[in-house]
């Protein structure tokens, strides 16, 4: 028999139905981004990311990406990406366009450049 | 330019005084992609960039600290909505079931708080200073949490250092799954309390 619900009761009741609708639309996106992430090892180059990191995300060689954008290769280079772009006067997108065509150069053509000195996970 | 990329190219350049002041804030209770933060600095760990006992320590101090303004910040305020509260009818009985609630699952929540359920985090640290949750405990179990955190995602970010950012995104709403999991075990909870004694429970309340 069902007893009769107080309004508190109800809007116990409306309130995990809705938490469990959102924890479920949750559930799937993470779901999706996990099978994202297998699919395509790859990052999406981001404005704070170092050339370095660029490069051992990507297992391209580091010297790769300073010649693609025509600039020195310092030693413990932490600059982000953006601050490559503030110095040289270029727009953060286009220095992120050119580093993606010398991966993709690079990884057609992997003889051009050293072998790479980053170890295998 | 996204607040993250701001905040995470501070953290390139600056290093630990910069993830040290981010970690902090956000502790505090100011939204700051924190997860982001410390998954980058595992994977500059694994760059050579940064050293891993210094992130870890870093990392976990800042987070202790910003937890202790966090519960100062309630101590304060709560007594003073304690003090009105206690004027009001049935306010005291309130407070009074308030602390002894904190007292039983304080110790459970802020440890969960830390590391698991990261987002109700500022929170606890509030509510643990209003309800007069003894400060000697919650450092205990906040040291104990926190440092567990830095642990986990420092090492997530240092062995998936390829992958920084899609491992945040399956991070992130992994994390919201979790509280939303949570939350609905507590209403249920709840409901099912209601149902089991709710003729005598509109009685029970009002003061004698």
């Amino acid at each position: 028999m069902m007893k009769r619900l107080n309004w508190k009761q109800w809007t116990a009741i409306a309130a995990l139905v809705l938490v469990l609708l959102v924890t479920g639309l949750f559930a799937v996106r993470t779901f999706r981004r996990a099978i994202y992430w297998r699919m395509h090892r790859d990052e999406v180059i981001r404005p704070w990311m170092s050339l370095p990191y660029v490069a051992h995300s990507y297992r391209v060689p580091p010297q790769v990406l300073y010649e693609a954008l025509n600039i020195e290769h310092p030693p413990r280079d932490r600059r982000p990406i953006r601050q490559i772009a503030k110095e040289h006067n270029r727009p953060v997108d286009e220095v992120i366009g050119t580093l993606n065509e010398a991966i993709a150069r690079s990884r057609q053509h992997p003889a051009n450049g050293p072998p790479s000195p980053e170890k295998s996970p | 330019m996204s607040l993250t990329d701001q905040l995470l190219a501070a953290i390139s350049i600056y290093g630990l005084p910069a993830l040290f002041a981010v970690i902090a804030i956000a502790a505090v209770g100011i939204p700051l992609p924190v997860t982001l933060a410390l998954v980058a600095a595992g994977s500059f760990v694994e760059l050579g960039e940064m050293r891993l006992w210094q992130v870890i320590i870093v990392g976990s101090s800042a987070a202790i600290l910003g937890d202790q303004i966090g519960f100062v910040i309630g101590r304060w305020g709560g007594s003073r909505i304690e003090t009105r509260l206690r004027k009001r009818k049935g306010g005291a009985d309130k407070i009074a079931r308030a602390h002894a609630f904190a007292a039983r699952w304080g110790g459970t929540g802020i440890f969960l708080s830390r590391w698991l359920v990261t987002p109700l985090g500022p929170w606890l640290n509030l509510t643990s200073g209003m309800t007069d949750y003894p400060w000697r405990r919650f450092f205990v179990w906040d040291v104990l949490g926190e440092t567990l955190w830095v642990v986990i995602y420092v090492l997530l970010g240092k062995f998936f250092s390829r992958s920084v950012q899609a491992l945040v995104d399956v991070l992130g709403s992994l994390v919201w799954v979790l509280v939303g999991i949570l939350v609905a075990a507590i209403l249920f909870w709840w409901i099912l309390k209601s149902l089991g004694n709710s003729p005598g429970k509109a009685l029970r309340r009002r003061p004698a």
